[in-house]
C-alpha cells in the first residue's frame, strides 16, 4: 500500500526552491494575513518521484493494456501529438498576447475547425468547449438562441433513453425540459413513438449515431425529415464518430448541430479524465451563434473576431483547451483522408470481429451485427448469480481493463465492448478467449473466484456502499 | 500514417470469421447515396514531416519575458511536475471507473482533494473542474440550488471573461445576475453590497485578488453576506493563499478558482483546471467527481469515486451538473505542485511573488509620466499604473524588446483608460525588472 | 417479502400508516431490497406543502438514484432523522426505524386510491 502525501511527511526541505533576487518584502496588514494552519507535507523531490511513479504503476492504461472500455473510444494515443504539444512555442504562450504574435496558435484553431467540418459534414466549427458535455451544453445554447431570433419558443428536447447521462443534463442546465424517447429492445428507434412525442414546442431532438448499442439507426434520415418538417432542428452525439468517419456525414444526414470528442475519435489521451475537448459543429444558418472570439482570415492574417452580436457569448475563458486541440491537429495531418476513412473501418471491423466470436455465447440484444462497439448482455448464460460486475472485475485479474457495464441501461446486465481500430487480431483473440472463459467457464466451476475478484490487481474488491455512507473525502 | 495494425492476412481471416467479403458490407445499413467519397484533407504525414511541418508552425508563435497575467500566468513549472503528469500510465487512463485498476489515480487525486482542502480551508474538494471561469458558473448553479433564492451578486471586478462565462450559464436560467460595481479605490466596498443584497440572495461573489490584482476585504464582504443569510463564494488565486487569508478563514461557503498557476504551463489558456472546495454541509449537492477512500475486502485502504448518485450518468437531467470528463492531469499536476513545495516552500513562493511585484511597483511608480491608480491598496503579483504617456508606444516599445507588456485597462473599464496592469511572477528575475523600468523610462 | 396488513400502499413501493389526522410514510421492503444499499436519503422540509403522487424525497444507492412519492397531499410535519445519517435504517427496518417522514392528511378520501397489503402483493 502507498501511503498517503501527509504519511510521508518529515522536517526535511522542500522539494522545489525558487529564486530571489531583490529584498524580501512581503509586509501585508494583520487583518488581510493568512493565521490558519497551512498543512501541505514536507517531502524530498526523490521519494515524491518514487511516491508518484509508484502510483502510476497501480493504473491500467491504455499504455499498459487492452481497454475496451466501450463509448470511450480508447484509442492508441500517438506519442508525436506528445512531443509536438510540449513546444515552447505553443506552451508558453500568453492568451492575451497581441494577435500577430500568436499566428501560428491562430492558425492551428483555424485549420482545426475547417478539417472537422470537412469530416462532419457541416459549415463552422467553434473549439471553444472543452469537454463532450460542455459541447452539448454550447450546442443547445445555440439551438435555443436561434429559436428566440425567429421569435418561436420551444422549451422541450427529445432525447432516447439509450443516450448518455449527459444529454438530458446538458439540455436541463441549458433551459429546456426533457422528453424521454423509448427506444425499443435493440436501441433502434420507431418513427411512430417519435411522431407522437414531436410537439411543436420540441426544438431539437438528439440522437447518438450509431447508437449506444453500436448500432447505425436505419431510419435516420426519415427522422431527420420529419424532424426539419415540425421546426424542430436535429443534434449529433458525436461519441461514436469513430464508427463513421469518412463513411458517412452527419451534417449530410440532416443534422444541424453536432458535438465531436477529440480525446475519443481523435487520439489525445483521457488523462485519467481530462482534459478533453469537446468542439461543436453547426449548419451556416447557425453561425452567428457560436461562441466568441471566432477565428477567421482576413488578408492572409489570422485574427480573433469578438463583434459577434448574436452570439451566445463566452463558454469558457479564453479559447478552449488549445494543448488538446493541438494534438488532435497533428492526429489529422498525420492520418490524412485515407487514413482517417481507414480508422473507421478497421474499427468496425474489429468490433464485428468480436462480436462474431461471442454472439453465440452471450445474448447481444441489438443482433448479430455492430459499427464500432456493441452490448453484450450476459444475464442468461452467467451462473450461480455470477454478475456482470463480476465478470468485469475478473477481467481485471487477466490483465485487462473492464468493458463498460451496466451502460445502457435499456439493456439488461450490460456489457459495452469497444476494441478501436488500433488494436491487432491476436489482442483481440486472447481477449475474447479470457472473457468467454469467465463467462462460461468460471462462472460455473468456480463462481466464487469470480465474486471475488479482482485479486491480482493493487486492492481487492473496494467497498463502494462504506465509501458512500460514510465519505472520508480528504486526509 | 494510421495506427492501425492489420495486415491483408489478418483482415481476410476477420472478414471470413465475420462471414462477409468486404468491409464495405459491414457498412450496409447506411445509405449509399450519403457515403463520402474522400475527404478534401490533406494526406497523411510521417512523423518526421510531422516535427519539421510543426516547428515551423510553433515558430510563428513568438516567445517573449512576460509582465502579463490577466488570468493566465508565467509561473515556473518544476522538472518533477512534467515527470509526472508525462508517465503514460496517467496520460493513457480513462477516468476511474474500475476502481481495483485506477489506484494511481484515484489515490493522487485524493491526495489533491485534501491538498485543496488545506489551501482554502474548507472541507470538501472535488476532482476538478474545467478551468477558473467555469468553476466560477458551477459555484452560482451550486449556489442556486442550494438556496432556493434566486438572486446572484457578482463583482464587477471578476475577471471579465468569467463574467462572461457565469452570464452564458445562467442564459436560461430564471436567476437575476447583479453586477456590483467598483469602488473609487479599485476594491468593492460594504456600501455597494448592502445596497444590492436582500432576502432573495443566493450567493455573493467576490474575486481577491481581484482582476486589478487588488486583495478584497473579504472578512468584511463576507459577514455582510451573511447578515443576508446569503452563500459567499470566494474566486481565489490557489498562489495567493501561502500569504492572505483563506477562504475559511473568512467563513466563505464555496471557494474555486482557476488552477493553473498550480503547475500547468499557460498555453493559450489551456488545458488548466479548475478547483472547488466547500463546507462539509454541502457535499451531496456538489457538483463533479469526487474520490473517497475505502476499504477493500482484506480492509486494505483504497480509493473509489464516491457521492455518484449526484451525477449525471445517474441522475440524468436532475444531476447536479452536466460534468463528465473534467481535468484531471491538470489537477495531477497541481497535486505534485502544491506537495513538491511544501508548506514553507509554497510561503516563500508567494512571498517572492509579493516581494518582486513589489520592486517592480516601486520603481515603476517613480518614474516620471507613471504613478499609483489606487493608493493603500495591497496587491499579490498584479498591480495598476496610471500613465500620461502613450499606451500604445509602451507595448509597441517592450515588444521590440522582447517583453510582452502590461494590459492594457481601457477596454475592462474607461475611468481606467490610462491605466496598464502589470504582473510580475518569481519568474521574472531583477534584471528583466530593470529593463523594463529602463525601457519605460525612455518612453 | 415483508408485506404489513396494516398499512396501505402504492404502486411506486411506498406504504403509509394512518393515525388519526397524521400519517407516517416509507418505503416497502420489497423496495429496500430492489434498490441494494441505501447510501444517502433526501428528506422533504418541515412544513412544506405537498401534493399526493409528487416526488418529495430521494433515496440513494451507490450506482442510482430513486423519487419518493408521497401518496397522499398534505403538510409534512416531521422528518426521521435517523435515516439521514443511518440511510442503512432503511434496508435494516423499513417499517419502523427506517420510515421517511409524518405527513398531515389534508384530504382522507385519497386514502382510498391506495393498496392494501393484498393488492401490493400481486404487484410485486
Amino acid at each position: 500500500m502507498e501511503k498517503l502525501l501527509n504519511e510521508m511527511s518529515s522536517e526535511c526541505k522542500p522539494a522545489y526552491s525558487v529564486n530571489l533576487d531583490v529584498e524580501y518584502d512581503y509586509q501585508i496588514s494583520e487583518n488581510l494575513k493568512r493565521n490558519s494552519y497551512l498543512g501541505l507535507p514536507n517531502i524530498a523531490e526523490s521519494d515524491l518521484l518514487r511516491h508518484f511513479i509508484n502510483l502510476s504503476r497501480q493504473n491500467y492504461a491504455l499504455s499498459t493494456t487492452f481497454y475496451p472500455l466501450g463509448s470511450c473510444t480508447m484509442k492508441y494515443n500517438p506519442l508525436i501529438n506528445e512531443r509536438i504539444a510540449k513546444f515552447n512555442e505553443f506552451n508558453a504562450i500568453h492568451p492575451y498576447q497581441a494577435q500577430e504574435s500568436m499566428q501560428g496558435v491562430l492558425e492551428v484553431i483555424y485549420k482545426l475547425e475547417k478539417d472537422l467540418c470537412e469530416i462532419s459534414g457541416v459549415d463552422y466549427f467553434s473549439v471553444q468547449p472543452v469537454a463532450g458535455a460542455h459541447g452539448e451544453f454550447t450546442g443547445l445554447l445555440v439551438i435555443s438562441k436561434y429559436f428566440k431570433s425567429i421569435k418561436q419558443k420551444r422549451t422541450k428536447i427529445i432525447i432516447p433513453d439509450s443516450a448518455h447521462g449527459t444529454n438530458p443534463a446538458s439540455a436541463a442546465l441549458a433551459g429546456f425540459d426533457i422528453t424521454p424517447f423509448k427506444s425499443e429492445l435493440d436501441g433502434s428507434l420507431s418513427i411512430e413513438k417519435l411522431k407522437e412525442i414531436l410537439t411543436p414546442e420540441v426544438a431539437a431532438v438528439m440522437l447518438t449515431v450509431p447508437n449506444t448499442l453500436g448500432v447505425f439507426e436505419k431510419s435516420v434520415l426519415e427522422i431527420s425529415k420529419i424532424v426539419h418538417d415540425n421546426g424542430s432542428l436535429l443534434y449529433y452525439d458525436g461519441a461514436n464518430l469513430n464508427a463513421v468517419m469518412g463513411i458517412i456525414r452527419p451534417g449530410d444526414m440532416g443534422f444541424d448541430v453536432m458535438h465531436i470528442n477529440l480525446h475519443k475519435t481523435f487520439s489525445t489521451p483521457h488523462g485519467g479524465g481530462g482534459p478533453g475537448a469537446g468542439p461543436i459543429g453547426v449548419k451556416a444558418f447557425l453561425e452567428p451563434f457560436l461562441p466568441v472570439p471566432r477565428v477567421e482570415l482576413k488578408k492572409s492574417k489570422y485574427i480573433l473576431n469578438y463583434k459577434k452580436s448574436k452570439s451566445i457569448g463566452k463558454i469558457k475563458s479564453f479559447f478552449g483547451n488549445f494543448s488538446v486541440l493541438l494534438k488532435a491537429y497533428v492526429y489529422i495531418k498525420s492520418l490524412g483522408s485515407v487514413g482517417l476513412k481507414n480508422v473507421s473501418e478497421q474499427a468496425v471491423l474489429n468490433a464485428n470481429y468480436m462480436l462474431a466470436k461471442l454472439k453465440n455465447i452471450v445474448d447481444v440484444p441489438a443482433g448479430e451485427k455492430c459499427m464500432h462497439e456493441f452490448v453484450l448482455s450476459p444475464k442468461s448464460v452467467l451462473k450461480n448469480s455470477v454478475r456482470t460486475l463480476d465478470v468485469a472485475k475478473r477481467l481485471l485479474d487477466y490483465g485487462y481493463y473492464a468493458p463498460t457495464v451496466y451502460f445502457p441501461a435499456i439493456v439488461e446486465e450490460a456489457m459495452m465492448i469497444e476494441p478501436t481500430e488500433t488494436e491487432s487480431k491476436e489482442t483481440l483473440d486472447k481477449f475474447v478467449e479470457v472473457l468467454i472463459k469467465i463467462i462460461l467457464e468460471e462462472s460455473n466451476k468456480c463462481p466464487q473466484k469470480v465474486k471475488d475478484a479482482p485479486v491480482n490487481t493493487p486492492v481487492k474488491r473496494l467497498n463502494e456502499v462504506e465509501a458512500a455512507r460514510n465519505p472520508i473525502l480528504k486526509w | 500514417m494510421d495506427y492501425t495494425q492489420q495486415n491483408y492476412k489478418a483482415k481476410k481471416q476477420m472478414l471470413d470469421s465475420i462471414g462477409v467479403t468486404s468491409i464495405d458490407e459491414l457498412f450496409s445499413d447506411i445509405p449509399k447515396d450519403l457515403r463520402v467519397k474522400e475527404l478534401n484533407i490533406s494526406s497523411g504525414q510521417t512523423e518526421q514531416e510531422l516535427l519539421n511541418s510543426f516547428k515551423r508552425l510553433a515558430l510563428k508563435n513568438k516567445i517573449f519575458t512576460t509582465f502579463k497575467g490577466a488570468g493566465i500566468y508565467d509561473h515556473y513549472i518544476p522538472s518533477l511536475v512534467w515527470e509526472v503528469i508525462g508517465r503514460s500510465e496517467f496520460l493513457t487512463a480513462y477516468t476511474p471507473y474500475q476502481a481495483e485498476a485506477s489506484q494511481g489515480t484515484l489515490q493522487a487525486i485524493f491526495e489533491y482533494q485534501s491538498l485543496i482542502c488545506t489551501l482554502t480551508g474548507l472541507d470538501i474538494a472535488n476532482a476538478s473542474l474545467y478551468d477558473g471561469s467555469t468553476s466560477v458558473a458551477e459555484a452560482v448553479l451550486f449556489a442556486l440550488r442550494m438556496s432556493g433564492k434566486n438572486k446572484i451578486l457578482i463583482s464587477s471586478l471578476l475577471h471579465p471573461e468569467y463574467i462572461q462565462t457565469v452570464k452564458t450559464y445562467l442564459e436560461n436560467s430564471k436567476a437575476e445576475l447583479v453586477v456590483l460595481h467598483q469602488g473609487a479605490d479599485g476594491a468593492i466596498e460594504r456600501t455597494v453590497l448592502e445596497a444590492n443584497i436582500d432576502d432573495n440572495t443566493a450567493a455573493v461573489v467576490i474575486q481577491s485578488p481581484n482582476y486589478l490584482g487588488i486583495i478584497e476585504d473579504m472578512q468584511m464582504l463576507s459577514t455582510a453576506t451573511k447578515s443576508k443569510n446569503g452563500l459567499f463564494i470566494a474566486v481565489v488565486n490557489p498562489l495567493s493563499l501561502g500569504l492572505f487569508q483563506a477562504p475559511g478563514e473568512y467563513n466563505a461557503d464555496i471557494a474555486v478558482g482557476e488552477g493553473q498557476v498550480l503547475g500547468s504551463p499557460m498555453a493559450v489558456g489551456g488545458s488548466t483546471f479548475g478547483f472547488m472546495a466547500v463546507k462539509k454541509s454541502l457535499e451531496w449537492k456538489m457538483p463533479g467527481r469526487i474520490v473517497g477512500q475505502t476499504t477493500d475486502r482484506d480492509h486494505k485502504r483504497g480509493f473509489v469515486l464516491t457521492l455518484q448518485s449526484r451525477e449525471q450518468h445517474i441522475r440524468r437531467e436532475k444531476a447536479t451538473s452536466n460534468m463528465c470528463t473534467n481535468a484531471s492531469l491538470n489537477a495531477l499536476a497541481g497535486c505534485v505542485f502544491l506537495a513538491g513545495w511544501g508548506a514553507e516552500g509554497f510561503v516563500n513562493l508567494a512571498k517572492t511573488n509579493i516581494s518582486k511585484a513589489r520592486y517592480a511597483f516601486n520603481k515603476i511608480k517613480s518614474l516620471e509620466g507613471f504613478k499609483v491608480k489606487f493608493e493603500n491598496k495591497t496587491f499579490f503579483n498584479e498591480f495598476v499604473i496610471e500613465t500620461q504617456k502613450n499606451i500604445k508606444k509602451i507595448n509597441k516599445v517592450l515588444l521590440k524588446n522582447n517583453i510582452l507588456g502590461p494590459l492594457d485597462l481601457s477596454d475592462f473599464n474607461e475611468n481606467l483608460a490610462n491605466c496598464l496592469l502589470f504582473c510580475v511572477t518569481e519568474q521574472r528575475t531583477k534584471k528583466e525588472i530593470d529593463k523594463l523600468v529602463e525601457l519605460l523610462a525612455k518612453i | 417479502m415483508n408485506i404489513p396488513q396494516n398499512l396501505k400502499y402504492t404502486k411506486t413501493h411506498e406504504w403509509i400508516r394512518v393515525e388519526d389526522n397524521k400519517a407516517i410514510v416509507g418505503i416497502t421492503d420489497f423496495a429496500q431490497h430492489e434498490i441494494t444499499d441505501i447510501v444517502h436519503v433526501e428528506l422533504p422540509e418541515i412544513g412544506r406543502t405537498v401534493k399526493k403522487d409528487s416526488p418529495v424525497a430521494v433515496i440513494e444507492s451507490v450506482k442510482s438514484a430513486f423519487d419518493i412519492y408521497v401518496p397522499v397531499s398534505g403538510k409534512v410535519i416531521a422528518i426521521n432523522d435517523n435515516v439521514l445519517s443511518n440511510p442503512e435504517l432503511v434496508n435494516q427496518s423499513p417499517y419502523e426505524q427506517g420510515y421517511l417522514f409524518t405527513i398531515e392528511l389534508s384530504d382522507k378520501t385519497e386514502l382510498n386510491s391506495l393498496l392494501n397489503a393484498q393488492a401490493y402483493q400481486t404487484i410485486v
